[in-house]
């Protein structure tokens, strides 16, 4: 996978240029894998390694995350020094967070133990401007709201808890053999395909993968526990045009085990999961416990 | 499996598998800038170098557990994991940036960060540790790039180094088993791959100020960097 002599067998052994453009043309982008973790490139090069990776084929793609994240857990592994922070730091960092999360957190106090089993928190419908702490920090904030959130999700889902969009990114085609006319491996193998992972509040997590030239997802729970007694798990469209949710079918306790395929995702915003009662609702009754934006 | 205790007061520290304040004998203290050896650790590959950590994953699935919390905006699990991990970041912005005003603002950058992030950590991504860490040292970097120049830097890096090198050996998160299991792969190093990462990871040097630092050429370097940290990951059992 990332062995030395799997990389090198194509090329010279350690034959890197004296700059980033010529490493990256000649074939050598996964090579900067460790010199990229390590933060040892400059602005300009960092963003030319970023754009090449960007249309790069997926598997160069892959291989080359995959070594970052190995160099960055071999630092953060190695590299340990420690000192102890000024007195008082947490207390001035405590005062600065911005104020949006504890308004949207009532019940959550300093000095409380939390309770054991989490409530599920509101998200506020939109984020008071203004409070951030320093600029760069309060853009990129935004900015990322208004990547993650279009319009029309802001209304209904207000009961995601830990809904955390995972880094889409390329999966290995061949990962998955099967027949090929089954609409849930035609996702699976498109070329396109993208699959990012969101938590389930109450357990496990969902994983979804997005085909854009299939039109369609296919959601797999993992370690989500069985819906209570009387209730079922829905899956919802969020529409990008802000029009109300649409239903898209169950997942009883049986169900839940295996992967479910949702076609027409293109205009859809994001995909929701709420705990319904037995036989499903015609909209959501309950705040989601699951939320995986579709950002096609 | 370890017990951690979580003491609020500002001298609060965490107790992972020993003793806080439990001290480990100092390889560095009279060696140079560059000191990463234990005298009695023999440089062959060593078989239990290569079995993972305990304590990190007793951590990380702790700091993991807490992340979920802040992304809901628990202050009483943000403040944990502050004590849990504020050390860390802020030792490794010492590193960096020596100066310890700019270094408090950088770990204060780096909390908020985590404050507002928490719900983009992905567990399959990495280590909630190696997420922080990752973090702390772009943050780092990028500040200590527009602030000093790097001539600045490397002179700065050189002064300090003996001051503050202890970190191969880590009290707070981690265990004496891990820190051993670390000095023993840095051995396996060669002088010149330790030496190049850590100017680029602790000098916050770009892998071409590393070359003019050491006089050598600059792809030379980069494969110093790629291979030191390839054998590291290797003999720690990264995978």
């Amino acid at each position: 996978m990332t062995d030395m002599n799997a990389q090198n067998n194509s090329r010279v052994p350690g034959g890197f240029a004296t700059d980033i453009a010529t490493d990256l043309a000649s074939g050598r982008a996964a090579d900067l894998a460790e010199v990229y973790a390590l933060n040892a490139v400059d602005d300009a090069e960092r963003a030319a390694i970023e754009a090449y990776l960007a249309s790069a084929p997926a598997a160069e793609h892959a291989a080359f995350d995959d070594r970052v994240r190995q160099a960055r857990e071999t630092l953060a592994t190695s590299f340990t020094a420690e000192e102890e922070p000024p007195a008082g730091l947490l207390d001035r960092i405590m005062a600065s967070l911005p104020a949006r999360d504890l308004a949207a957190a009532p019940g959550v106090h300093p000095g409380q133990e939390p309770a054991a089993v989490p409530p599920v928190v509101a998200r506020p419908v939109r984020e008071p401007s203004g409070l951030s702490v320093t600029d760069d920090l309060g853009a990129a904030r935004k900015r990322r709201d208004e990547r993650r959130r279009p319009q029309g999700m802001r209304n209904w889902l207000v009961g995601v808890a830990a809904a955390a969009i995972i880094a889409l990114g390329g999966v290995g085609v061949g990962a998955y053999v099967a027949n090929q006319n089954d609409p849930l491996n035609q996702v699976l193998q498109a070329g396109d395909v993208k699959q990012a992972t969101v938590n389930v509040a109450g357990g496990g997590t969902a994983t979804v993968s997005l085909s854009t030239s299939r039109d369609a997802i296919v959601v797999k729970m993992n370690d989500v526990p069985a819906p209570p007694p009387g209730k079922v798990y829905q899956m919802w469209l969020i529409p990008k045009d802000g029009s109300a949710p649409v239903s898209q079918g169950l997942m009883d306790a049986e169900a839940l085990s295996k992967p479910a395929v949702v076609k027409g995702v293109s205009t859809a915003a994001a995909l929701g999961i709420t705990v319904e009662p037995t036989g499903g609702s015609a909209s959501p009754t309950t705040p989601a416990v699951a939320e995986a934006p579709l950002g096609a | 499996m370890n017990t951690v205790q979580v003491d609020r007061r500002p001298a609060g520290r965490i107790a992972v598998g020993h003793a806080p304040g439990a001290s480990f004998p100092d390889p560095c203290s009279t060696a140079g800038t560059l000191c990463l050896k234990v005298m009695e650790t023999p440089n062959a590959p060593n078989p239990e170098a290569a079995a993972p950590p305990g304590a990190p994953a007793d951590v990380n699935r702790r700091l993991g557990g807490l992340l979920e919390q802040i992304a809901r905006g628990d202050q009483t699990a943000f403040a944990e994991f502050y004590e849990l991990t504020s050390r860390r970041v802020f030792g490794m912005a010492r590193r960096v940036l020596i100066d310890v005003e700019l270094s408090e603002d950088t770990t204060q950058e780096v909390f908020l960060q985590v404050w507002q992030n928490a719900s983009k950590f992905n567990p399959d991504a990495g280590s909630p540790l190696a997420w922080l860490m990752t973090i702390s040292h772009r943050r780092a970097v990028d500040k200590v790039r527009s602030s000093q120049s790097s001539t600045d830097r490397e002179a700065k890096y050189g002064a300090s180094s003996q001051d503050i090198d202890h970190d191969s050996v880590s009290d707070e998160v981690g265990s004496r088993l891990e820190a051993e299991a670390v000095v023993r792969c840095l051995e396996t190093l060669t002088d010149t791959q330790q030496e190049s990462v850590r100017l680029a990871y602790y000098g916050g040097l770009t892998y071409r100020e590393v070359a003019e630092k050491l006089n050598a050429a600059v792809p030379t370097i980069k494969s110093r960097i790629r291979d030191g940290l390839i054998r590291l990951k290797t003999c720690l059992g990264v995978s």
